[in-house]
């Protein structure tokens, strides 16, 4: 298992960014970085991805901070996410603020079917990661809860899921007979 | 002050920020657009397309809504803080993550927390739906791109891109 210098890394890293577009992101650094470089593990890259997911802020820049830190500690980490946010988003800004300030109807009307098209878009991605995720009757109750709360009822969303969080720790508590496997048992 | 207001609302913001940046859409709208009007309904969707069809994480969106409520400094100090304090925090836990993650309470956690996250999402396809679908037109449009992602193998960006074309012929 080699582990890449932090020229290379951010090297890398950059060019993830960049090339990640749509859904499906974290396929990228799969690819990128077991797949076909093979820097790390595939339980390694596993273990990251369950930490950004587990971890609060965005997904994406948080599974490339933990692969930063894994490959190359705090400097990767620090150089893993200035190379996946910086580029796009400065890309991103200089877009939006052309579109924002010389956009005329036509602009405007592509825009629209845009939108509409990105709704689109979402609806797919989050219904395949529900169709796969979403496993148990607990799951699709905390679920469930959350979208209602957030979507049709408009509550703020720190009410949902403190709400949502205090039922799932407790319906999904550690229970004494789940630790005590047939297996395990005298 | 404001400057302040804004670097403090998208702290929070980031750390609501579970499964997925489109799962606190529905929060960023609450607070950029209706709460403190730094911007308008359809600037936040019309950001959030250009935030699809550009690459990098989508929260991104972060920088648009900082510039437009405070320039330049706005645009960094938003970035600023929707990502960095969520990383550190991210690059801490990772040296302890192996030996936490077998816990029993961090397979609770685990648990719960990727529920509440694919609600979350769903809640921002919910949010988009509603700031982005007007009339007959921009719901067929939805509609038929939902359908062929869903059935062909295109890139989304051609469908989007397509849409835009769509949206600007018949539009």
């Amino acid at each position: 298992m080699t582990r890449p210098g932090l020229w290379r890394l951010t090297a890398v890293f950059t060019w993830i960014g960049l090339a990640s577009l749509g859904g499906g992101r974290s396929a990228y650094f799969h690819d990128a970085l077991v797949a076909r470089r093979r820097w790390l593990r595939d339980e390694e890259f596993l273990q990251d991805l369950a930490l950004s997911q587990v971890m609060p802020g965005p997904n994406f820049s948080n599974l490339a901070v933990s692969l930063g830190y894994r490959l190359r500690g705090y400097p990767g980490a620090a150089c893993a996410l200035v190379a996946l946010v910086l580029p796009g988003t400065v890309i991103f800004l200089a877009l939006a603020l052309f579109l924002r300030h010389g956009v005329t109807a036509d602009a405007g009307r592509a825009l629209l079917g845009m939108g509409a098209a990105v709704v689109g878009l979402v609806f797919v991605m989050t219904g395949r990661i529900l169709r796969v995720g979403l496993r148990g009757r607990t799951a699709l109750v905390l679920a469930a809860g959350t979208f209602l709360a957030v979507g049709p009822l408009r509550l703020p969303t720190y009410a949902a899921i403190a709400t949502m969080a205090a039922l799932g720790f407790w319906l999904n508590r550690p229970r004494a007979s789940e630790a005590l496997t047939p297996r395990d048992a005298p | 002050m404001d400057l302040l207001r804004l670097a403090w609302t998208f702290l929070w913001l980031s750390f609501l920020c579970i499964g997925g940046g489109l799962g606190i859409v529905p929060e960023i709208e609450r607070q950029a657009v209706s709460a403190h009007q730094w911007v308008t309904s359809r600037e936040f969707v019309d950001a959030y397309t250009v935030a699809q069809l550009t690459p990098g994480p989508n929260m991104k969106i972060a920088a648009f809504i900082g510039y437009v409520a405070q320039g330049p400094m706005g645009a960094f100090a938003a970035t600023l803080v929707m990502f960095v304090p969520a990383a550190a925090l991210t690059a801490l836990v990772s040296q302890h993550w192996a030996g936490l993650r077998g816990r029993p309470w961090a397979i609770t956690a685990e648990r719960t927390l990727s529920a509440i996250g694919m609600g979350l999402m769903a809640g921002g396809v919910y949010t988009l739906a509603r700031s982005a679908i007007h009339d007959v037109r921009t719901a067929a449009i939805a509609v038929v791109a939902a359908v062929v992602l869903a059935t062909l193998r295109v890139p989304p960006v051609v469908v989007v891109l397509a849409a835009g074309l769509a949206g600007w012929v018949l539009g």
